[in-house]
């Protein structure tokens, strides 16, 4: 209990610390708002007016305290380009985000497990050498490139999928679900051989035991043995990297939810940094920080909890 | 431990589920319309690639605004597809004999999207606000010293010196009339009196506007345009039928079967820019050198797939009062390489910034970098992002040459205003003190053949001292669906929506 109070108050700090490091970071940069909104139109002077006119001729300090206080206060500001508020962007994004990253997990996981596992039965059989080279070339191709395949391939041929766009589920499941499902692939292909590999090489640890051999001695039935020993830690071996895939899922997220026109936080995110949309980018990267921590948390959390029961079992 | 998994997949699809509940009830009301729509045969779905810049017009200069913004309000007068200037919210206007006083008498028949009607009180608050300081073309308009309303439907506008541009500027998009005392909020809720009003902004998804009753009415009552920032999904949705108008580039047109491609002359101007500070560029012998070791034909098939027109100078020729000064430097290599020795540069190295945002500018600086290591200037080419690009080359004026483009005005004088010594925009650095001399002239000259001839003055001084290698006016290409008709585009960069229809 102490260990996770003391897991928050750092992840609290360590989301102080990055929505600080953006904010800084986008005032070192060249361009700003409003020399992209007044584009070639710009003369000098007219950037210096519209700069003090919308309050960000301040010292980058000042301007930090004050979208800290207010962001401490629910206030996250209204986006420079839309004008609107970045929290009501923001949550009209996330249902297409998350349910995109979700139904990319949900293919990308019993997929890679069943392949994982069955590659490690098989260790080099034809089956384990047939995922391996999948895996790697699962690993060299480019998510865009995948996505831009499947496009002009799979759904401009196929008339259930539709090119672009996302159809809300509380619209019609069967359209969401279909407006998801390639774009899911391509994110899954862009996880699953990471996936593949740790379920296959835990498999493989756990089936090299001293205790396997003790399952053999005592007469116990193989396949119970393996259900009972390998394919435990083979499940819970993709939990401890979920974490981080969910962070590398965002980076694929920008690129597919633009290829395939969807709505979602990626393609905002990407949007409100050409145009140097201040407010909306460091309430979107505070969002997206904050949720890797959480998800990193709990999947800490589960194992933990996993862990202790598992050693209770074997006592 | 099986059912923990199994609690956990269950979690995530109720997170699932719970989070595509959010915004229901206005989707499906839309989707009712859809189906409505397909009856009558409406609906018309158009691909945009870039999100407006909000829908305020007085608040951005990006032409993504405007495309939509157009449709949603009105101007005092409208440009013809000719570039003619014709009434539109003003019934008629007159100029006072010195040319400063222009009247505009309103029509009094229409009315605001909320049922509010229109009197020149929104006409005075809407050049207010495009003149205070948050309004990006203010210096623009700064000419403009007096508004005065004279009745609910005449207003009059006092400019301190007579303008050859000064009914134009109320023809642009960005000085629509908007409501007296609209405020911040038109940036997401747009509220103006022009023929389609804003049913619903799904930021990067989709646009959806409905006809109103209007003077301008158009013929298809729902559009919706459809966010797509990938082309290779536009052109797909396109031939799918998915989508009635794109705007597309010259290497999908030959694959886009039926569809109309229509090609249209966009009046801007794209060029490398060259900062005469430098010193070797300030020799013009090297700039001439630099114009004679590109040839522009090629480079025009090369990277625009043939689609615009050569330029001698900084005028597009659809505009009025073109000269052709294309013939000024032909493309030379000998001659190039000799005034490259002449001029003391042979194996310098000049600097190129490419805005990354266009990758079209990017390729065409790549191209002329190798004509110039073939006459012996050497280039180092940095690609930098937009805004990176406006502080260092706009801005700072940090750089040798550059690639990029200029957008198309209905007055010359507006394009060319640039290259007067004193501006903070001559971002080549060019001192010229007749062209100063000209431009002063030109934009108090009224007679319009006196003013023609000094154009011709200019773009022939500018196609000779070429402080830029002038490249193409770029020619923009739609693809329409072969059901639809009526589409044509203005000199503004923008084409209205009341002009389309089904075909019976």
């Amino acid at each position: 209990m102490k260990e996770i109070i003391r897991r928050i108050a750092s992840s609290i700090v360590l989301i102080i610390v990055v929505s600080f490091v953006t904010f800084f970071m986008l005032m070192l940069i060249p361009g700003d708002a409003v020399e992209i909104s007044l584009g070639t139109e710009a003369t000098p002077e007219r950037v210096t007016e519209l700069r003090a006119a919308l309050g960000m001729d301040a010292p980058w300090y000042t301007q930090y305290m004050s979208w800290f206080t207010h962001a401490l206060a629910g206030d996250f500001g209204v986006s420079f380009t839309y004008g609107e508020n970045v929290t009501t962007l923001l949550l009209s994004r996330l249902p297409v985000t998350l349910s995109l990253m979700l139904m990319a997990i949900v293919i990308a996981v019993p997929l890679a497990l069943t392949i994982g596992v069955i590659a490690a039965l098989k260790q080099n059989k034809t089956f384990d050498i047939i995922a391996r080279t999948l895996m790697q070339m699962g690993d060299a191709m480019p998510q865009f490139w995948i996505a831009l395949i499947f496009l002009v391939y799979i759904a401009a041929q196929i008339e259930i999928f539709p090119i672009s766009g996302f159809t809300p589920f509380s619209e019609s499941v069967y359209g969401g679900v279909m407006s998801l499902f390639l774009p899911a692939v391509v994110l899954a292909f862009g996880m699953i051989a990471t996936l593949i590999r740790i379920v296959r090489s835990s498999m493989l640890h756990s089936l090299k035991q001293d205790y396997m051999l003790m399952t053999r001695v005592s007469g116990v039935h193989p396949v119970r043995a393996i259900i009972k020993y390998p394919l435990r830690d083979a499940l819970i071996a993709p939990l401890t990297v979920i974490g981080i895939q969910i962070s590398g899922l965002i980076s694929g997220v920008i690129v597919v939810e633009s290829i395939f026109s969807l709505p979602g936080v990626g393609r905002l995110l990407f949007s409100a940094v050409l145009k140097r949309d201040l407010f909306l980018i460091l309430g979107l990267v505070s969002f997206i920080v904050t949720s890797v921590i959480i998800i990193t948390l709990i999947t800490d959390i589960l194992y933990i909890l996993l862990n202790k029961k598992m050693r209770r079992n074997e006592s | 431990m099986k059912t923990k998994i199994g609690v956990l997949f269950i979690t995530l699809m109720f997170a699932l589920v719970l989070s595509a509940c959010g915004n229901g009830s206005d989707e499906a009301k839309e989707l009712l319309n859809e189906n409505k729509n397909t009856e009558a045969k409406d609906g018309l779905k158009i691909a945009i690639s870039v999100d407006p810049d909000g829908l305020d017009p007085h608040r951005t200069t990006a032409s993504s605004t405007f495309v939509i913004t157009n449709n949603i309000y009105d101007t005092l007068v409208k440009v013809t597809k000719d570039g003619e200037i014709e009434p539109s919210l003003a019934a008629s206007y007159e100029q006072s004999e010195d040319g400063k006083t222009l009247t505009f008498n309103l029509r009094e028949d229409v009315q605001f999207h909320d049922g509010t009607a229109l009197t020149a009180k929104d006409v005075a608050y809407s050049f207010e606000r495009i003149k205070d300081e948050l309004g990006p073309r203010k210096d623009n308009y700064a000419y403009i010293t007096e508004v005065n309303v004279i009745d609910d439907y005449t207003i009059e506008f006092k400019a301190e010196s007579p303008s050859a541009s000064f009914i134009s500027d109320f023809a642009y998009p960005w000085a629509a009339i908007v409501k007296d005392g609209a405020d911040e909020t038109l940036k997401k809720d747009p509220v103006g009196t022009g023929p389609y009003k804003l049913v619903n902004w799904t930021p990067q998804d989709k646009i959806v506007l409905e006809g109103v009753d209007h003077y301008n009415e158009g013929q298809i009552q729902n559009v919706e345009f459809k966010m797509m920032p990938d082309s290779t999904a536009q052109v797909t949705s396109f031939k799918k039928g998915d989508i009635h108008l794109i705007e597309t580039t010259g290497d999908v047109v030959d694959t886009l079967g039926d569809a109309t491609i229509i090609e249209i002359d966009n009046n801007s101007v794209q060029l490398m820019a060259m900062n005469l500070e430098n010193d070797y560029l300030s020799n013009k012998k090297l700039r001439q050198a630099i114009n004679m070791a590109v040839d522009k034909e090629e480079l025009i098939n090369a990277v625009w797939w043939g689609y615009g027109k050569q330029i001698g100078s900084h005028y597009p020729p659809v505009l009025k009062g073109y000269v052709d000064t294309t013939g000024t430097y032909p493309y030379d290599v000998k001659k190039a390489k000799a005034l490259v020795e002449e001029s003391g540069a042979k194996g310098i190295t000049l600097n190129m910034k490419l805005p990354s945002d266009y990758p079209n500018y990017v390729a065409a600086g790549q191209i002329i970098a190798e004509k110039l290591e073939a006459i012996g200037i050497h280039v180092k080419i940095e690609t930098i992002e937009w805004g990176t690009w406006l502080t260092d080359v706009y801005g700072n004026r940090d750089y040798d040459l550059t690639v990029v483009g200029h957008t198309g005005r209905i007055e010359g004088y507006d394009l060319l205003e640039k290259y007067n010594s004193t501006r903070s925009d001559n971002y080549f650095n060019y001192k010229n003190t007749e062209i100063d001399d000209l431009l002063s002239s030109i934009k108090v000259e009224l007679d319009e053949e006196r003013r023609m001839d000094m154009y011709e003055q200019v773009q022939t001084i500018l196609a000779e001292e070429v402080p830029a290698l002038y490249i193409q006016e770029p020619t923009r290409i739609y693809g329409i669906s072969d059901d639809l008709e009526g589409f044509s585009a203005y000199p503004i960069d923008v084409f209205e929506l009341k002009d389309l229809k089904f075909k019976e």
